[in-house]
């Protein structure tokens, strides 16, 4: 992957929460344009913060990226609030919160803010469409977005996301929630506005096999640094991450959640 | 039959004020308790204009709108821009302290002296007699009319159009509305604007029947425990409690004592509060830790 | 061996000490010699305006235990202080009672109504709370104001000065002594409570309500306590201010002392009784500062005359900028100061952690 290449990269990034704690500390990482990059790792790894310190942070949230930058298109953009990020191309799929539950479906799909220049006609057509990929929130339209399941929030969340035309698209835990058709469904879908709009994506996930399956590179954060990465093929050969991501222990049986820990500790003293 | 009518002019007037309460806070969560002295500003500033233009009422008057949009988008930009992501206590405590200064300001500019612009303005208050041996003011009777009209239109904004809607998503979820390109400053600059608009409207109608001197500021705290009542973050819910409210009040001095009235609005709110803190129409939240 | 570069506490004793270093034994010292000489040698002026800082300290010291320690915030203040001053003001009329009887009646009637202010806090919090005691303000003054036309009393009650052994408080400078006494009384009791178990809870259930339960903090029982012994200290503030003034009158505990009150604890600094010291000084001192100014500056005699409405925009402004730019208030613009000073050659980076 080349330097020139890259639309997003991360500079050892380091944020810091309520001042005190160090959610992610020296996360390097980079995206090229049009690829599909996968961020694994186990929970509380800092997958979810990472996104966040791109999307930016509000002065509620009471964090803040501390050290090393963020770049997206060559214009480094770390601590800047949301909306500007937002305005640049940059839109996301939050893990949780992710759709306004007082608004209709429909209102929630009409409240993002669209790029420059894009006409209200536009808009419709372009709400239209997220309609025809998601039937199932075409059925929902009209009720409030607090009363969908947590599929059809995705969904919802998802449609809208794009609906804010990015270049770059941060998706927390694609598959949360939906039925494993479903997520195939999308994981094509996300496939196809790759070719189709030129969209270039940056993939949490929990399940690594999903993400493997259509990613062109994977990095593997642990305890908010990146421990390993490389391309999906180099990653699913790799001992450790059979071992803990893909669930095949090497010597057939799977190991105990004791010697995972064992070998996360070793992990951060050597990784 | 009479009794009524007192009833609903008084409603209006709190529902005007209340919309402004419910704007700031449904949007950004700020109560702003210098909603008052805005009103009596928002009035201020019609009189200086009837002053200027005296033989142009309505060029009065649509400049004093005019002003109060920009009085509230100036108020936001200059000050309370800064307090967005503070504690909300320390919002509040900042429309408190904007309260006492323009109230000396004001004090200062136009003296505390009864003013009336109606009298600038040209026209008569005559009374209307609306059959039935019920008779209001001609401002009264606009009164009814300027809040159906603003809170007509305050529906519609919120409910078609792009930046109503934008408007209450940004009141729910700051952070995801953000992340979804929407520009909170101008959701909460809008906000402000309005909600010195209606209040506005409030101040200048109750200035034009009655004239406008110092107190007016305390009608403008009155009128908070009816959004309480309500709901802190629900338009309809102003509406009920300021029904609520206007009837225990006129009710509490036709059939007890004029003196109580300053006082049934609160016992009104304490019985709300103890039995509904967040109101007959407001949304349960998690009733912030400080 | 190496030397600490400061001073460091290293048992439990030194913890607890109240007076820690000998330079704060020297100015604890000269603090006592200024505060003992003040009266003999200032003008009556100046000692009346101190009489008034005193009896503020005790009524912001009582919403700091309140709003700076437990975190509850309180827009009733005003109705307590009316309220004792009002036991005081009724006690003295309707029955012709001493000092000795109203101070402690207005105690006890501001006990309870901090009982009835502190119950909503129970279920209520922040914005909700504060527009609960506001409410609560309301109708205080409204009953207050009630008996005061029914009795016909609409202008005020007068007060004659307390006898204490056949002695009356008449003279500013015996006001001063007394008045400086209670005001140090009220100190060292609320920096004596923040540093027992009581304190610590307060000070946990204000960072952390739900935390604070989880820890086996009794949470509604310290809420209860702290309204409770607020109230008292508020209403015995409300008395004196009752028997300093020599009148009572309902008017004038109106919303704008509450909001007196509310800005000392947050010009002198939420969290620290230093600032309520602090806050409670230049709250009073501020009109008269104004005053001074407007004599001392050309400003045209029209304007002059609108003392009070430049008192309000000028108070209005500064708490404003209190708020915006100084959320620590005086406390935060001393210890920096003082961080200056102890650092030099270096300087102070905000790091991390909030203000020390
Ligand atoms: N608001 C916050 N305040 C303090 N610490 C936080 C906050 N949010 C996250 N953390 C801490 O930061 C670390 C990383 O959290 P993060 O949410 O990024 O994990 P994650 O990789 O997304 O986990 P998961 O897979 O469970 O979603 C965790 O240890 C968490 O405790
Ligand atoms: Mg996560």
């Amino acid at each position: 992957m080349s330097a020139r290449g890259a639309l997003l990269r991360l500079e050892q990034l380091e944020v810091v929460y309520q001042k005190v704690v160090t959610a992610i500390q020296g996360v390097s990482l980079e995206v090229a344009e049009g690829q599909i990059v996968a961020l694994l790792g186990s929970n509380g790894a800092g997958k979810t913060t990472t996104l966040r310190a791109i999307t930016g942070f509000l002065g509620v949230d009471d964090a803040r990226v501390t050290d090393g930058r963020v770049w997206f298109e060559g214009r480094s953009i770390e601590n800047q609030p949301p909306q500007l990020v937002a305005h640049q191309g940059i839109a996301i799929v939050p893990e949780r919160q992710k759709v306004f539950e007082t608004l209709t479906v429909t209102e929630n799909l009409e409240a993002t803010v669209p790029g420059a220049g894009t006409t209200r006609a536009e808009q419709r057509r372009r709400v239209e469409r997220v309609f025809e990929h998601f039937p199932r929130l075409h059925a929902a339209r009209r009720r409030l977005a607090g009363y969908l399941s947590g599929g059809e929030r995705q969904m919802l969340a998802i449609g809208a996301a794009l609906l804010c035309t990015p270049r770059l698209l941060l998706v927390d835990e694609l598959s949360q929630g939906l039925a494993p058709r479903i997520v195939e469904n999308l994981l094509e879908r996300l496939v196809e506005l790759r070719k189709e709009l030129g969209l270039t994506v940056l993939l949490v996930e929990q399940s690594a096999h999903v993400a493997l399956q259509v990613a062109d590179h994977g990095y593997i954060l642990e305890n908010g640094r990146v421990v390993l990465d490389g391309t999906p093929q180099r990653l699913r050969e790799h001992k450790d991450v059979q071992e803990f991501y893909l669930g095949q222990a090497g010597g057939g049986e799977r190991r105990s959640y004791r010697d995972v820990k064992q070998y996360r500790r070793s992990r951060r003293w050597y990784g | 039959m009479q009794t009524v009518a007192n009833i609903a002019v008084l409603v209006a007037i709190y529902a005007l004020i209340g919309s402004g309460y419910v704007l700031i806070y449904r949007v950004s969560r700020v109560l702003n308790l210098a909603q008052g002295e805005l009103m009596m500003l928002v009035a201020y500033l019609l009189f200086s204009l009837a002053t200027l233009f005296g033989g142009h009422p309505a060029s009065a008057l649509a400049g004093a709108v005019l002003l109060s949009l920009l009085v509230g988008l100036v108020l936001y930009v200059v000050l309370m821009r800064r307090m967005t992501g503070e504690l909300v206590i320390a919002a509040v405590l900042v429309t408190i302290a904007l309260g006492i200064l323009l109230r000396g300001l004001m004090v200062l500019v136009w003296t505390g002296q009864m003013a009336r612009p109606l009298e600038k303005l040209g026209w008569q208050n005559s009374p209307l007699a609306l059959g039935h041996g019920v008779a209001l003011s001609s401002v009264a009777v606009t009164t009814i009319f300027v809040a159906i009209a603003i809170y007509v239109g305050l529906f519609v904004f919120f409910r078609y159009t792009a930046w109503g809607v934008r408007m209450r998503a940004v009141g729910e979820n700051p952070l995801l509305a953000a992340q979804r390109g929407i520009k909170l400053h101008v959701a909460y600059a809008m906000a402000w604007a309005l909600a010195t608009f209606s209040g506005g409207c409030a101040g200048m109608l109750l200035a034009l029947d009655s004239g406008l001197d110092g107190t007016m500021a305390i009608i403008g705290l009155k009128a908070f425990p009816v959004v309480l009542v309500g709901g802190l973050d629900s338009l309809r819910g102003a509406i009920v409690g300021a029904l609520i409210v206007a009837s225990a009040e006129v009710l509490a001095i036709q059939l007890i004592d004029p003196l109580v009235s300053d006082v049934v609005p609160f016992v009104v709110l304490i019985a709300m509060l103890a039995v509904r803190p967040w109101g007959l129409f407001g949304t349960e939240e998690d009733i912030q830790r400080v | 061996m190496a030397y600490a570069s400061g001073y460091f506490k290293t048992d439990y004793a030194m913890e607890l000490r109240l007076i820690e270093t000998r330079w704060q034994k020297v100015s604890a010292a000269v603090l006592v010699l200024a505060l003992g000489v003040f009266p003999l040698i200032s003008p009556q002026v100046a000692i009346g305006i101190a009489n008034q800082v005193f009896i503020a300290i005790v009524g912001a010291a009582a919403l700091m235990l309140l709003t700076g320690y437990a975190g509850q915030i309180s827009l009733g203040h005003a109705g307590l202080l009316a309220a004792g001053a009002l036991t005081t003001g009724v006690l003295f009329k309707e029955l012709g009672a001493t000092f000795w009887v109203t101070l402690p009646a207005s105690a006890v009637v501001g006990g309870l109504l901090g009982l009835v202010f502190g119950l909503p806090s129970l279920r209520l919090k922040g914005l909700y709370l504060a527009i609960t005691t506001l409410a609560l303000h309301f109708v205080v003054a409204f009953v207050g104001g009630e008996y005061e036309t029914r009795r016909g009393f609409s202008t005020g009650i007068l007060i004659s000065p307390p006898a204490i052994g056949g002695f009356a408080l008449q003279e500013q400078q015996h006001w001063y002594y007394v008045l400086l006494a209670i005001a140090v009384a009220a100190m060292l009791f609320c920096i004596n409570l923040l540093r027992t178990r009581t304190g610590r809870a307060l000070m946990a259930i204000r960072d952390h309500d739900i935390v604070a339960e989880s820890l086996g903090i009794p949470v509604r029982r310290y809420k209860l306590l702290i309204f409770v012994v607020s109230s008292t200290m508020t209403s015995v503030a409300g008395c004196l201010l009752a028997y300093y003034r020599g009148f009572v009158s309902i008017e004038a505990f109106s919303l704008y002392l509450t909001i007196d009150y509310v800005a000392m604890v947050i010009i002198g600094g939420l969290g620290s009784m230093l600032g309520a010291v602090l806050g409670a000084l230049f709250v009073i001192t501020f009109p008269y500062v104004i005053e001074g100014l407007l004599r001392v500056l050309p400003i045209p005699a029209g304007i002059a005359n609108e003392m009070f409405a430049i008192n309000y925009a000028a108070f209005g402004l500064v708490m404003i900028l209190f708020l915006v730019f100084e959320p620590l208030g005086l406390v935060g613009i001393w210890r920096r100061v003082r961080n200056y000073f102890l650092l030099w050659p270096y300087r102070q980076t905000a790091v991390g952690g909030g203000g020390g």
